[in-house]
């Protein structure tokens, strides 16, 4: 009954939540200021939210560092369907300066399908506007594919989650595992140990991918 | 006939339709005007209807700690209660159902979605929510007694000799009498109901409860898709409803004549005080820590409207 209506706002109210994945908070700098008079991104719709839950566009700044790695995954694995992925600054598609460093994991395309990289370092907040914008839209033709998928499937009730090839396995893989068990850490620590292999093999299955090639 | 006309009162003309559509026009007014007032463009005045029906249309995720059943039904009972609260209040001269004790119902019906969020809360099985929800409790408590000594002071004024609890018949006394505003004595009652107005919505600097920036929502913090979408709903009908009290205990007594130019008066009236006494504050204010509210309602608040039951209780 309201689907032209759900279907027009999917684009015009993007959330937006804030990873920090070891960001010299360069870019952080940046996206607030995305938000601010100057630029306000509020007309948009775009809106800064504090739990992933509510979350449409997720914004990953910084390099994937080895300790951020885990609540990377994790937190992306909180937000619902349909999400948008969107790496602000050359950190987390290439390393940048860190690149070889010990102390990183990255790039993120190794862990959840990217859907806008904005480049820069720091990105303008011009350029990073642009990219939630492309985002936007990208997140109407998912929840549209996700639509499909869900009717196509009705009876097994199994919703593939809708990504393209290569790095997308991952986060199909540790999707459904972290959302079975219950996402606050604090409630139930031994619940996250029976997820974690699971996000761990999906990294592993990953790695092996990209030595073959 | 009479089980239709309550039926189309509860569902359309004062009840839930009418509340949604005044409650999202208030609630993107909010956020134009604020944005104004930053000197930024600002959203259009449909986003709290986009943000709705984005939302609706978001996958839900229920959270395995937490107790499905009180989970999914805290934002009916929230939203059941709110469209309800309207039908009592008078637009003007349109009453849709009047009793001996309106303030009295509305006063418990009000306290509902409070509840709820605290139901939903601990449902959820998130610490932040556990915060959140001893906050909400608080919160509650504080505006409580301003808020009853309030509606004291309107029936003792509105009734004379004997407290009159009625909305419609406080507002057949403001049509003779003038309203209340215009009553010196009164002006105490009504800035302390102002102040209650924005600790009840739960906007800022009396948020909280759902602080996005520290508790991540607090009680809402699991919350996704569907059931967010209504308590986000129930706050835009929170707005249009706790404003319609304030205009219909405080500027009642207006005659249009007719029912279609009263409802839209009402409306516009209630964007005033929007705009004074939630936008306003919300511009200039910075977020308060729990016990500074707490004080904050239970020494100003509740001494302005204190004055004004004892200026009512010796006949000024």
């Amino acid at each position: 009954m309201f689907e032209n209506l759900i279907k027009k706002s999917a684009m015009k109210s993007p959330w937006l939540f804030h990873i920090n994945a070891g960001s010299c908070n360069g870019c952080d700098i940046e996206i607030v200021a995305v938000t601010t008079t100057l630029y306000d991104a509020e007309r948009f719709g775009f809106k800064l939210v504090g739990s992933p839950r509510h979350a449409d566009i997720v914004v990953v700044s910084g390099p994937v560092t080895m300790q951020s790695k885990e609540r990377l995954i994790r937190t992306l694995a909180q937000v619902p369907e349909p999400k948008c992925v969107v790496s602000i600054g050359s950190c987390p598609q290439s390393g940048n300066v860190f690149k070889g460093s010990y102390a990183i994991d990255g790039p993120l395309e190794k862990y959840v399908h990217v859907d806008v990289a904005v480049a820069g370092c720091a990105p303008k907040p011009q350029a990073i506007m642009e990219g939630l914008y492309e985002a936007a839209q990208i997140l109407e033709e998912k929840r549209e594919m996700i639509r499909k998928a869900k009717k196509g499937v009705k009876g097994s009730g199994v919703i593939e989650v809708p990504a393209a090839a290569g790095t997308a396995q991952v986060s199909a893989a540790a999707a459904p595992a972290s959302t079975a068990a219950p996402e606050s850490t604090e409630a139930a620590p031994e619940a996250f140990a029976a997820a974690e292999p699971a996000a761990a093999a999906a990294v592993e299955s990953t790695e092996k991918e990209v030595a073959s090639k | 006939m009479i089980v239709l006309k309550y039926l189309f009162n509860a569902l359309i003309f004062p009840g839930a339709l009418f509340t949604i559509l005044a409650g999202f026009l208030l609630s993107g007014l909010d956020r134009k005007v604020i944005a104004r007032m930053q000197r930024r463009i600002g959203p259009p005045l449909a986003q709290p209807v986009y943000d709705f029906f984005k939302l609706a249309g978001k996958e839900n995720i229920v959270p395995a700690a937490a107790n499905v059943t009180a989970y999914k039904l805290a934002p009916v009972l929230s939203f059941v209660s709110l469209a309800f609260i309207m039908v009592f209040i008078p637009i003007f001269s349109f009453s849709a159902f009047s009793s001996k004790a309106d303030l009295i119902v509305i006063l418990y019906l009000i306290t509902i979605p409070g509840v709820a969020l605290i139901i939903g809360g601990s449902a959820s099985g998130s610490p932040y929510g556990a915060i959140g929800i001893s906050r909400e409790m608080v919160t509650m408590m504080s505006y409580e007694l301003p808020f009853v000594l309030v509606l004291l002071a309107v029936a003792k004024k509105a009734g004379g000799d004997q407290l009159v609890f009625s909305l419609k018949e406080i507002g057949e006394w403001q049509a003779v009498n003038g309203s209340m505003l215009l009553h010196w004595s009164m002006i105490p009652a009504a800035l302390a109901m102002l102040l209650v107005i924005p600790a009840e919505v739960g906007t800022q600097p009396f948020d909280v409860a759902e602080a996005e920036t520290e508790i991540c929502e607090g009680p809402l913090c699991e919350y996704s898709g569907a059931p967010l979408a209504v308590f986000k709903l129930s706050t835009c009908m929170k707005m249009f409803i706790m404003t319609g009290l304030f205009t219909a205990m405080f500027l009642g007594g207006i005659r249009t004549g007719f029912a279609g130019t009263d409802a839209i008066l009402f409306v516009l009236i209630c964007c005033v005080v929007t705009i004074l006494c939630i936008t306003t504050i919300h511009a200039i204010t910075a977020r308060l820590r729990i016990q500074h509210l707490f004080q904050f309602y239970w020494t100003y608040v509740t001494l302005l409207a204190l004055v004004s039951l004892v200026l009512v209780w010796f006949g000024l």
